[in-house]
């Protein structure tokens, strides 16, 4: 029961704490890029392409945090048995 | 600037390809719940790295940036974020249901991590092999 409370803990956790991360980076990327284009909007182009990528790779980590989150969740193996003992209570 | 574009243009085809390449592969040699897991991971990430590209192209520009009285980071945000709602849907879907294997799906959910990397490895390359020369 115990290792249930803790897989459920520990996902909320996880995508709390890589939701924190990923919305920290794509802030100080999305800054950069509009400081970036408002000083030289000529260099739009160049910003677009190297933004891109790095919004593709940060959104990336958060959703493999989102999907180890799910599996302590919901594919958990202890799952199955402590909702039983629970339901038998 | 070409370069640049032709680095996402490369992205682009590699995530495609390892898409394919990974699904056939999973086809092949693993168990049924783990090829599904792999190949909607691969297609959800590709289609979110495509919707991504359009929404970037077309609100980070110069025209939209000097345009008046645009709130270029409201259509930008309000459109990312609607995308990754409907893939966490999805991917909550997904899982809780147990229609995927979730290592399966971990691994299609790489398909735009590794062509990134295969892309930044091959620059990487170049730039070495310059320098030496």
């Amino acid at each position: 029961m115990e290792f249930l409370v803790g897989s459920v803990w520990a996902a909320g956790f996880a995508i709390g704490i890589a939701a924190f991360g990923c919305g920290i980076g794509q802030g100080l990327g999305l800054n950069g890029a509009m400081s970036g284009i408002s000083r030289n909007p000529e260099a739009a182009g160049k910003i677009q392409v190297n933004m891109l990528i790095g919004l593709a790779l940060i959104e990336s980590l958060c959703i493999y945090a989102l999907v180890v989150a799910m599996i302590l969740l919901f594919v958990h193996p202890a799952i199955g048995p402590a909702v039983a003992a629970l339901a038998g209570h | 600037m070409e370069e640049l574009e032709k680095i996402v243009n490369f992205i682009t085809r590699t995530n495609w390809l390892l898409f394919l390449g990974s699904s056939l592969v999973a086809l092949l040699l693993a168990s049924p719940k783990v090829y599904l897991g792999v190949f909607l991971g691969g297609l959800i990430v590709t289609i979110n790295f495509h919707v991504l590209k359009n929404t970037v192209t077309q609100n980070i520009n110069q025209e939209r940036v000097m345009e008046k009285g645009k709130s270029l980071i409201g259509a930008l945000l309000v459109k990312y974020y609607l995308r990754f709602a409907l893939t966490a849907v999805i991917i909550f879907l997904l899982i809780a249901n147990r229609s995927v294997h979730p290592a399966g799906l971990l691994a299609g959910l790489s398909v735009v991590v590794a062509s990134t990397f295969i892309a930044a490895a091959i620059e990487l390359t170049k730039i070495i092999f310059r320098e030496a020369v």
